[in-house]
C-alpha cells in the first residue's frame, strides 16, 4: 500500500504545489521510467545521495554545481558561477545534448533524443523538487504519441499470415525470421573473428570516446573509480594474494572485449556506440594495457586476429572430479572423525561486514 | 486495479516496517539476551495467565477487510521483516548487484516467488509481452522467430529445480565473514517452473549437423549472454514462462527465462530473447573475465558449468538464533546438488568430531532443494552446527580446508564448503570455523 498512497500523495503534491499548467504535459509515471537513463549515476527521492552524479532532489531553482559534497567538472562550476539556475527551460538544454550546452561536463550522457521523453522525465524530476517550474510549451496531441513510440510488430500481422500453417519443424509453430531481423539482433563477436563488423579506429581516437563515455566510471587510464570496475594494469598478478583480474592481466580474448563493449556499455546507454568507436575504444583499452604501444595504432576487422592476449594460454577446461575431494569413494566418517577439543579459529564478527537488519 | 499497480502495493505492505519483531531480532543479535528474555516473559505471564488470553483482542471483535480489499494478497504485517536484502558494499551500484534469499525464514522446499534472491546486470527489464520476441537462427535449417503465445502451443512441463549463483558463499573463501545464512549462502532459490521443452524449440527450427554450442541471450540492457554446449540444451533445459503457478517475476526474467538445471544460475539467461546455434563457444565476458576459477597457480578453470553438492543449517543460524533456552530444538537446513538427488545429509553438533544422518521431510527431486531436520534435546552447552550433505553419485560435500587446498581462495566461485554456526549458551548464533 505504501508506494499506492504515495503516488496519490505525490499527485496531491503536484496539484496544490504546481501551477497545474506545469505538469499537464508530461506524465510523471512514464518519466520515472525515462529516468532508468539516468540511475546508474543519479539518485532522487528519500534515500538519494551523491553516486557518480549529484543528487537530483530540490533541482528546479538550484544553481549548477552547487550540490554539496559533489565534485563538479571545473566546467559546471564555472556555469554555476555565470548565474544558471536549473529550471524546465535550462534542463531542456542541457538534457538534449549535455556536452554543447555545458562544454567540458563530465556527465557522460549522450543526451535524450524525444521531446515527449524530455516532458515526461522533467514532469518526474519536478515531484522531487517544491519550486514553481515553468509550464513547457510544447504542443501535446496524442497522435504524435503513438508517432513517437517504438514501432512494434504486433500479434495480429503475424497471425495475419499464420492462417496458412507454416511447414518447418514438427509443430509448426513461429515464423520465418527475416533477414534484417536477423541482421538487428545479431551483433556478438567470436574468438575466430565472426561477427565482426566493417570498422576501424585508433588508439588516439578511442582515447576520445573513452574520456567522455567510460571515464566517469573506469578512471581515465581504466583505473576505475571507487567501486567501478578496473580495465587495465594488474599483470603478472594472478598469483599474488590479492589479484588483479583485468583486461590485461586475465582476458584470454580479445573479441571479448570488442563483443562486450558494445553489448552493455557504457553502463546506464548500452548498444549506443557505433562500431568505428568500439574499434578504437577497443585499441584504446589493449593500449592501456601495455599490449600495444603506439598511439597511431588503428584496429580494424582486417587487423583484428593478429593481436595476441598475454593469458590466452592460461585456461584449462573444469576438472574438479579430480579432485581429491571428491575422488575418495569411501564412505564418510561418522563417529571420532577429528581429534582435539573444537576451538574457534575463524569468526564473522571480527570483521563486522554484515549489514544491518533494519 | 491495474496489474501494475497491484504488484507496486504487495511490494508496498513488504516495505512496510514491523518494529517490534525486527527490534527483538536485532537485541537478540546484538545484546545476546535473546534466550533469557523469551524465557523471562513467559515465566511472567504464567503467573495470572496470559494477557494474550485473558484479554479480549481487537480481533476477535471487530470486523476485518474484506475479499475486495486485497486482490493480490501479501505476507501478514508481521512478516514484513521477511524480505530480500543486498549488501552494500559487495557492488558499486544496485543496478549491477545481488539481493539474497531469506533462508533462515524460510521452510519446505520451495522459495516464495517475492523473496527469490536477484542478479542483475543491468537492472530490471521491465519487458511488455507482447512487445517480445524469442528468435532462433544460426546453423539452423529456418530461422524463426517466436511470441510468447506461440510458445505456450508446446507441449508444456513442470519441474522444480534450485537455482545457485555460482558466487553463492564466494565472500566466505578467506574465512568467516557475513553473518548470516541469507548473505552467505543466499543466492539460491527454488520454485517449479511452467515451461516448454528448449528442445522442442530448437528441433522447430532444425539444428545442422555441426551446430554444437547455443549462445543464449537476454534483451535486458546487459543482454547478458552464454554459450551452451548443445548436449545439456538438447537434454534438460526448458523455457520457463511460469514460477510457482503464476507468471515469472520481472526480476526473474518476465516474460520467459532459461532454465539450465543443476547448473549456475548465470547460466538461465533471463528475459530470454535470442538463441544462436554455432559451432563452437563464443567465450563471451560472463565465461572469461568472470565465472572462470582462478587458481593458485595462476591458471583458470573456465566452463565450470554444474553446481556442487552442498547443505547449510538455516535455523538456528545467526539471524534465526535460539531464543527459547534448552530443550526440545529443530535444527533444519537445505541440502542440494547439481548432479541429482541428495541421498543424505548428516549433521554434527560438535564440530564435525562425530555425526548423525538427519531426516529429509518433502518430496526428494533431482537438482532441487531438500529438506532436512535433525530434532535435538538441547543441554544448554554450545553447540557447534556443521551439515554434510551426500548425492545420489556418492558426492560428498567437502570441508572448507579441503576445498582451499587444492584451489586457494581467489577462485570466488564454487564454494561449497561445509559451514559451522556456533550456538552460544544464550542461544546467540555466529558465523565461525573451528578447528
Ligand atoms: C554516466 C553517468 C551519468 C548519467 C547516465 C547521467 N548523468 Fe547527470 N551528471 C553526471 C555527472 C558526473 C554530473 C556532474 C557534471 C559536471 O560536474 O560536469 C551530472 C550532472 C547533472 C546535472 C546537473 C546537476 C547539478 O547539480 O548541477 C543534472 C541536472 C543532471 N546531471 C541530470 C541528469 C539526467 C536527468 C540524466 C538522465 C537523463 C543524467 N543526468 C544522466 C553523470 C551522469
Ligand atoms: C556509469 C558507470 C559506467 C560507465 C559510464 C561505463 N561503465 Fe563499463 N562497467 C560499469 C559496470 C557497473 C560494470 C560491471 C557490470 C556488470 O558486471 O554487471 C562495467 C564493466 C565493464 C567492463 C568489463 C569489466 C570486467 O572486468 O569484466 C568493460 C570492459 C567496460 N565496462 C568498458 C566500458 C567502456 C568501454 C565504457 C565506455 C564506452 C564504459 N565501460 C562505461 C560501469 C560503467
Amino acid at each position: 500500500m505504501l508506494k499506492y498512497l504515495k503516488s496519490v500523495a505525490l499527485g496531491a503534491l503536484v496539484c496544490s504545489a504546481f501551477s497545474a499548467a506545469g505538469f499537464a504535459q508530461g506524465d510523471v509515471d512514464k518519466g520515472k521510467k525515462v529516468f532508468n537513463k539516468c540511475k546508474a549515476c543519479h539518485m532522487v527521492g528519500d534515500k538519494a545521495k551523491n553516486k557518480s552524479g549529484p543528487e537530483l532532489n530540490e533541482l528546479f531553482g538550484r544553481a549548477a554545481g552547487s550540490k554539496d559534497g559533489f565534485k563538479y567538472s571545473k566546467a559546471m562550476l564555472a556555469k554555476g558561477e555565470d548565474g544558471l539556475v536549473w529550471n524546465e527551460e535550462t534542463l531542456n538544454a542541457f538534457l538534449t545534448k549535455p556536452k554543447a550546452f555545458v562544454k567540458g561536463t563530465k556527465m557522460s550522457f549522450a543526451g535524450i533524443k524525444k521531446q515527449k521523453d524530455m516532458d515526461n522525465l522533467l514532469a518526474y524530476l519536478g515531484t522531487f523538487s517544491t519550486a514553481e517550474v515553468q509550464a513547457p510549451v510544447a504542443e501535446q496531441d496524442d497522435v504524435s504519441d503513438d508517432a513517437n513510440a517504438p514501432a512494434v510488430t504486433t500479434q495480429t500481422n503475424v497471425a495475419a499470415s499464420a492462417a496458412e500453417v507454416p511447414e518447418h519443424g514438427v509443430f509448426h509453430l513461429g515464423r520465418v525470421a527475416t533477414d534484417d531481423e536477423i541482421a538487428a539482433w545479431d551483433f556478438d563477436v567470436r574468438p575466430d573473428g565472426m561477427g565482426l563488423p566493417n570498422g576501424r579506429g585508433t588508439v588516439a581516437d578511442g582515447e576520445e570516446v573513452f574520456v567522455e563515455k567510460c571515464a566517469s566510471c573506469h578512471g581515465d587510464f581504466g583505473e576505475g573509480v571507487g567501486r567501478w570496475p578496473v580495465l587495465a594494469g594488474g599483470q603478472n598478478s594472478l598469483q599474488n594474494e590479492r589479484p588483479v583480474k583485468t583486461i590485461g592481466s586475465y582476458w584470454p580474448y580479445l573479441s571479448t572485449v570488442y563483443d562486450y563493449v558494445q553489448r552493455a556499455m557504457p553502463f546506464g546507454e548500452a548498444a549506443s556506440l557505433t562500431d568505428d568507436e568500439t574499434y578504437a575504444i577497443t585499441a584504446y583499452l589493449l593500449y592501456l594495457n601495455d599490449i600495444v604501444d603506439d598511439e597511431e595504432f588503428e584496429l580494424s576487422k582486417e587487423n583484428f586476429l593478429t593481436v595476441e592476449m598475454p593469458n590466452t594460454a592460461n585456461f584449462y577446461a573444469d576438472d574438479r572430479e579430480d579432485e581429491p575431494q571428491y575422488s575418495v569413494s569411501a564412505d564418510p566418517c561418522m563417529n571420532e572423525c577429528k581429534v582435539g577439543p573444537v576451538e574457534i579459529t575463524k569468526r564473522a564478527q571480527v570483521l563486522d561486514v554484515t549489514p544491518d537488519q533494519e | 486495479m491495474s496489474k501494475k499497480s497491484m504488484l507496486r502495493s504487495a511490494k508496498g505492505r513488504n516495505d512496510h516496517p514491523d518494529n517490534g519483531r525486527r527490534a527483538f531480532l536485532k537485541n537478540g543479535l546484538v545484546a545476546g539476551g535473546a534466550a533469557a528474555l523469551g524465557a523471562a516473559a513467559a515465566g511472567a505471564a504464567q503467573a495470572a495467565g496470559e494477557n494474550v488470553i485473558l484479554q479480549k483482542q481487537d480481533w476477535r471483535t471487530y470486523l476485518g477487510d474484506g475479499v475486495d480489499a486485497r486482490p493480490y494478497g501479501t505476507p501478514s504485517a508481521h512478516e514484513a521483516h521477511v524480505i530480500r536484502r543486498n549488501v552494500e558494499w559487495l557492488t558499486a551500484d544496485p543496478v549491477s548487484s545481488v539481493s539474497f534469499t531469506p533462508l533462515h525464514e524460510l521452510d519446505g522446499i520451495i522459495t516464495p516467488n517475492g523473496v527469490c534472491f536477484e542478479r542483475h546486470h543491468g537492472g530490471i527489464a521491465e519487458i511488455d509481452p507482447t512487445a517480445h520476441r524469442l528468435m532462433i537462427h544460426g546453423l539452423v535449417d529456418t530461422p524463426l522467430v517466436f511470441t510468447l503465445e506461440d510458445l505456450k502451443r508446446f507441449p508444456r512441463e513442470n519441474k522444480v529445480y534450485f537455482l545457485e549463483c555460482a558466487a553463492n558463499s564466494g565472500m566466505e573463501w578467506r574465512g568467516a565473514q557475513l553473518n548470516g545464512v541469507q548473505f552467505t549462502h543466499g543466492m539460491i532459490h527454488n520454485v517449479m517452473y511452467t515451461g516448454i521443452k528448449l528442445r522442442h524449440v530448437l528441433e522447430e527450427a532444425g539444428i545442422k549437423p555441426n551446430g554444437k554450442w547455443l549462445l543464449v541471450e537476454g534483451g535486458d540492457a546487459s543482454a547478458m549472454t552464454r554459450s551452451i554446449p548443445i548436449e545439456k540444451a538438447l537434454n534438460d533445459c526448458m523455457i520457463a514462462f511460469k514460477m510457482n503457478g503464476e507468471a515469472l517475476r520481472p526480476e526473474q526474467g518476465y516474460p520467459m527465462r532459461l532454465v539450465v538445471p543443476g547448473w549456475e544460475g548465470n547460466m538461465w539467461i533471463k528475459w530470454l530473447r535470442r538463441i544462436e546455434v554455432g559451432d563452437q563457444p563464443w567465450h563471451q565476458r560472463e565465461e572469461t573475465s568472470k565465472y572462470t576459477d582462478l587458481m593458485p597457480d595462476g591458471r583458470a578453470r573456465r566452463f565450470s558449468w554444474q553446481m556442487d553438492v552442498k547443505s547449510v543449517i538455516t535455523s538456528p543460524s545467526p539471524q534465526a538464533p535460539v531464543t527459547h533456552g534448552k530443550g526440545r530444538t529443530v535444527i533444519s537446513g537445505l541440502a542440494w546438488s547439481g548432479a541429482g538427488k541428495i541421498s543424505r545429509v548428516d549433521v554434527s553438533v560438535d564440530g564435525g568430531r562425530n555425526w548423525r544422518s538427519a531426516r529429509i521431510d518433502g518430496p526428494s527431486l533431482s537438482r532441487s532443494v531438500h529438506r532436512f531436520y535433525l530434532d535435538i534435546d538441547w543441554n544448554g552447552e554450545p553447540l557447534y552446527l556443521q551439515s554434510r550433505a551426500m548425492d545420489e553419485y556418492r558426492n560428498v560435500q567437502p570441508t572448507k580446508d579441503a576445498l582451499r587446498a587444492v584451489r586457494g581462495v581467489n577462485s570466488i566461485y564454487h564454494n561449497n564448503g561445509i559451514q559451522t554456526w556456533y550456538v552460544a549458551k544464550d542461544g546467540v548464533t555466529e558465523n565461525v570455523e573451528v578447528s
